[in-house]
C-alpha cells in the first residue's frame, strides 16, 4: 500500500530534459540535497501528489570553473567538494563558513543551490556570500521558457532572511564571486543554528585595507529562522573611516549597530544583538591591531 | 517505489515509499536492531550508516537516492577489522559510549579515521587537527560521553589504524 502512495520522482540529467519537466508539471519540487526537507518535522510522509524533481543527476550543475575575472559554483556542488577544491583558492572568509558546517558527514549531502533557495533560514553559506557581492544565475519559468537573471545573493532574501523570488518556479543554477576579495575576512558562528537557534548568530565582515584607510567594508549577520541583516549605511560609515579607529569610536559605532540591528529586527533577542555587537567590536579591534603591529 | 539495494550484504528488494528516509527504512522494513530511533531529521547524530561506504546521517536520505546503493550498518560493521581497532581503543580508554548511541558513534568514529587515512600528512605522520575531529564528533548528541574522551579514542583508534595498515 505505502508504494502507491509515493510521490512521483523526476531524475533529468540534463538542463534540457528539466526544461522538458517544466513544460509538465505545474508546481514542481525541487530537490538539491534534501537536508532542509528532510529535517522538517512534517516531512514524512510526503504529499503523494507531490512531483519531486531531483537535481542530483544533472552533471551541469556540478561544475565548479574559474576564469581570469570570477569563479562559478553549480549549485549541486556539495559543501564537503567546494572546501576541497584546493586549486579554485577560495576567500577564505567562504572556507571558514563552509568548515563551520558541523561535520563532513552533513558537508558531504548540503548542495550550495539548496542552501541558498532554503527558504526561511541563512545559514553560514549565504551569510559569506553576502559580504563577497556573490550572485546566482537564477532562471525562472516564465510563458514556458526559462530565463536567466543574474541577480546579488544579498538581493535574494527579505530581512528574516525568507527567499523573496516569489512564486514563480525557478532553478537556481550557480553562484557567481568575483576575484577582488578584500584582504581582511573574518566569519564568526556561535552556537549551532539547527539545535539552538534561538541564541546562534552568524557574522560575516571583509574590508580593504588602503594604507591606513578602510574601504570597500562589507558586514552581514544572520539570525537563523529570524533575521538577515545587512546595512550599507554602517558600510558606508565604516568606508570613511582611517585606521587605527579610536577605542571609543569602536565601542560607539558597535552600540550604534546593535541598536539599529535592534530597531530592524524585533524578531532577534538582546542576547543575540549583544553577541553580534561583541563579534563586530572584536573585528574592528583586530584591525586596528593589525594595523598598529 | 521498487527499490533494489543491498543492506549487510544481502541484495533486498523493497517497495517502499519513495521519500521514506532511510532510517525509517531500516527499522520498519528490514528490522535493523542497531537503529533505534528516528529523530525525524533534528540531527541527532545517532542513525549513521555506511551507504558506498560513506557515512551518513540516515534519517536525511531518502529512498529515491539509494538505488543499487550498498548500505552497511552497524550489525556488519562491527565484525569487520576496522571495528576492532575502535572497540580496542575503547577497551584501552576504559570508556565506551552507552547502548543507545554506541553504533553511531562508532561508525562516526570510523568515518573520521577514513578520512584521516585519506590524508597522506595524517596517515605517515600520524598529525592530527584535533579541533576538526572534535567538531566532527558532536554531530553524535549523546551526552554519555565527554567530547575529550572520545577524542582520546578516536586518536587512539587512530594509531592502531596506522600501524596495522603500516604492518600490511
Amino acid at each position: 500500500m505505502e508504494a502507491t502512495r509515493s510521490p512521483m520522482i523526476h531524475q533529468p540529467r540534463t538542463l534540457g530534459e528539466l526544461s522538458l519537466l517544466f513544460q509538465r508539471i505545474e508546481h514542481p519540487l525541487l530537490w538539491a540535497g534534501g537536508t532542509y526537507l528532510m529535517s522538517r518535522s512534517d516531512f514524512y510522509p510526503f504529499p503523494s501528489k507531490a512531483q519531486i524533481v531531483d537535481l542530483g543527476r544533472i552533471e551541469e550543475l556540478k561544475r565548479i570553473s574559474r576564469t581570469d575575472r570570477h569563479i562559478d559554483i553549480g549549485a549541486m556542488v556539495t559543501t564537503s567538494s567546494l572546501l576541497s577544491a584546493g586549486k579554485l583558492v577560495l576567500p577564505s572568509i567562504l572556507k571558514s563558513a563552509l568548515g563551520s558546517i558541523i561535520s563532513h558527514i552533513t558537508r558531504r549531502q548540503i548542495t550550495i543551490g539548496g542552501s541558498v533557495c532554503e527558504p526561511e533560514s541563512r545559514m553560514a553559506f549565504s551569510t559569506a556570500l553576502a559580504v563577497l557581492d556573490a550572485q546566482a544565475e537564477i532562471r525562472k519559468w516564465d510563458e514556458g521558457r526559462f530565463t536567466a537573471a543574474w541577480i546579488p545573493v544579498n538581493r535574494l532574501y527579505d530581512k528574516r532572511g525568507a527567499l523573496l523570488l516569489g512564486k514563480t518556479p525557478f532553478v537556481l543554477t550557480k553562484i557567481r564571486l568575483g576575484l577582488e576579495w578584500g584582504d581582511f575576512q573574518r566569519f564568526v558562528l556561535i552556537d549551532n543554528p539547527i539545535r539552538t537557534p534561538d541564541t546562534a548568530i552568524l557574522v560575516a565582515f571583509q574590508a580593504t585595507r588602503n594604507q591606513t584607510a578602510l574601504t570597500k567594508v562589507r558586514f552581514s549577520a544572520s539570525f537563523p529562522k529570524r533575521a538577515f541583516h545587512l546595512s550599507p549605511e554602517l558600510e558606508n560609515q565604516l568606508s570613511l573611516l582611517n585606521l587605527p579607529i579610536h577605542p571609543d569610536r569602536v565601542n560607539t559605532i558597535s552600540y550604534e549597530m546593535a541598536h539599529d540591528l535592534m530597531n530592524r529586527h524585533e524578531s532577534i533577542t538582546e542576547f543575540q544583538a549583544e553577541r553580534t555587537r561583541r563579534v563586530f567590536e572584536s573585528f574592528l579591534h583586530e584591525l586596528n591591531i593589525q594595523t598598529l603591529s | 517505489m521498487k527499490l533494489e539495494c543491498t543492506i549487510d550484504s544481502k541484495a533486498l528488494t523493497l517497495h517502499v515509499n519513495s521519500t521514506k528516509p532511510l532510517s525509517l527504512m531500516l527499522i520498519e522494513d528490514v528490522g535493523v536492531k542497531s537503529m533505534l530511533s528516528h529523530c525525524r531529521g533534528n540531527a541527532c547524530g545517532n542513525c549513521i550508516v555506511l551507504v558506498d561506504d560513506v557515512a551518513v546521517l540516515s534519517c536525511i536520505v531518502p529512498a529515491f537516492r539509494l538505488k543499487d546503493a550498498k548500505i552497511r550498518t552497524f550489525e556488519t560493521f562491527h565484525r569487520t577489522r576496522l571495528c576492532r581497532d575502535i572497540e580496542r581503543a575503547y577497551r584501552v580508554s576504559g570508556n565506551k559510549p552507552c547502548p543507545d548511541c554506541y553504533a553511531s558513534k562508532t561508525l562516526l568514529i570510523e568515518s573520521i579515521l577514513t578520512e584521516l587515512m585519506g590524508s597522506s600528512r595524517s596517515r605517515e605522520e600520524g598529525v592530527v587537527d584535533e579541533k576538526a575531529i572534535m567538531q566532527e564528533l558532536s554531530l553524535n548528541t549523546c551526552p554519555c560521553m565527554d567530547v575529550t574522551e572520545l577524542l582520546a579514542i578516536t586518536i587512539q583508534a587512530f594509531e592502531y589504524r596506522r600501524r596495522r595498515r603500516g604492518s600490511n
